[in-house]
């Protein structure tokens, strides 16, 4: 083995022009069964990945934002006049009307005739069932 | 015949929205000239707005910390929900339904089964909302302020990474979230679509939920 096959081997993308001109590699990579284009890759013309630059953290971005809603919020709230309480009151609101419609839901469950409780639980059957085989499918997000 | 079932559903979890969402007092008329506002009513919606504004700080903060501590699992699930947003939607419907039916059930039991089983459902369908909704943040943010080209990310100075994409997403869907009616509609649509790209991705894990039986190989 030359030197300059050497060299390509080790770094294919330094060394492009190697390929179309030595028979001796060309006929390594065919042997292999390895697809090899000619030209070099330009990693400048690959379409950006998803985690390129993720890891840039923009601290005055994140702050700046924080405190806009922040700042928006107490003022909307100082000028409507809502204690603070009251956001922790409309959230815990919202998880009673929840659990008071599952309450009122198994009442009415309990007291319907037999029809409509093995309606309920074919209804129950058939949604698990369609959720089971969606979450048979394999995530594709990355190879798409 | 799977994508106009799909098509269908999106169009009846629509109206069914829409139909939760809409004032109950809506007599017909489109004609804004109408409308009667009070003052007690304008003040409960300056109520509302203030409720919802500081619900949205707190949003923001949940999603800089969980974003902070696994920003790969966000956005795998961001990737995937931008990838495949019918399945995530289809997927987001059944898990919410299957919630509400099973919370349901548990209820149905005697109290010592069901409350446990009832608060592990009701942890459970909290979580992946969360979760959920921080990936839909990121990926409205990287749809609509995401850099298009290498070039492009390398000049920007504060407009990228996951940290920058995600507060984007809050302030969007926030702004969104404050119009009347359209907000709750937006919101909630952001809510099937988180719990749908959350379970497909399994919390941004990519593991299968179910093994696969296979025969032990001699």
């Amino acid at each position: 083995m030359k030197d300059a096959c050497q060299r390509y081997l080790e770094d294919p993308e330094a060394n492009p022009g190697h390929l179309a001109e030595c028979e001796q590699c060309r006929a390594l990579f065919d042997t292999l069964g390895l697809s090899v284009e000619e030209r070099a890759v330009s990693v400048g013309a690959l379409p950006l990945a998803p985690w390129e630059g993720a890891a840039h953290r923009p601290w005055p971005l994140v702050a700046g934002g924080a405190l806009l809603l922040f700042v928006v919020a107490i003022a909307v709230c100082f000028w409507a006049g809502v204690p603070p309480l009251r956001v922790v009151q409309s959230s815990l609101t919202t998880m009673q009307n929840a659990r008071g419609f599952v309450s009122f839901a198994a009442t009415a469950l309990r007291e319907a005739s037999l029809v409509v409780q093995v309606g309920f639980g074919l209804l129950f059957i058939a949604v698990n069932t369609a959720l089971v085989l969606l979450l048979r499918r394999a995530p594709r997000g990355i190879d798409a | 015949m799977r994508r106009l079932v799909l098509l269908l559903a999106i169009v009846a979890a629509l109206i069914v929205t829409a139909s939760i969402a809409s004032p109950p007092k809506f007599n017909g008329s489109l004609d804004i000239r109408h409308v009667e506002v009070s003052l007690p009513g304008a003040l409960a919606m300056l109520q509302r707005t203030a409720v919802i504004l500081s619900l949205l700080f707190v949003w923001l903060i949940a999603a800089v910390v969980v974003t902070l501590m696994s920003a790969r699992e966000i956005r795998y699930s961001s990737v995937e929900l931008r990838a495949s947003a019918l399945h995530c939607f289809a997927l987001g419907l059944a898990a919410i339904t299957s919630f509400v039916l099973t919370a349901i059930l548990f209820s149905y039991f005697p109290s010592v089964v069901g409350v446990p089983l009832l608060i592990a459902l009701a942890v459970f369908a909290i979580v992946a909302k969360i979760y959920g909704a921080i990936a839909v943040f990121h990926a409205l943010g990287t749809m609509i302020a995401g850099a298009r080209s290498r070039d492009a990310l390398d000049r920007r100075r504060w407009l990228r990474g996951d940290l920058a994409m995600v507060v984007v997403g809050v302030l969007i869907l926030g702004a969104l979230r404050l119009i009347p009616v359209v907000g709750t509609i937006v919101w909630a649509l952001a809510s099937i679509f988180g719990v749908g790209t959350a379970l497909a991705t399994k919390f941004g894990r990519r593991e299968p939920w179910f093994l696969a039986w296979r025969p032990a190989e001699s």
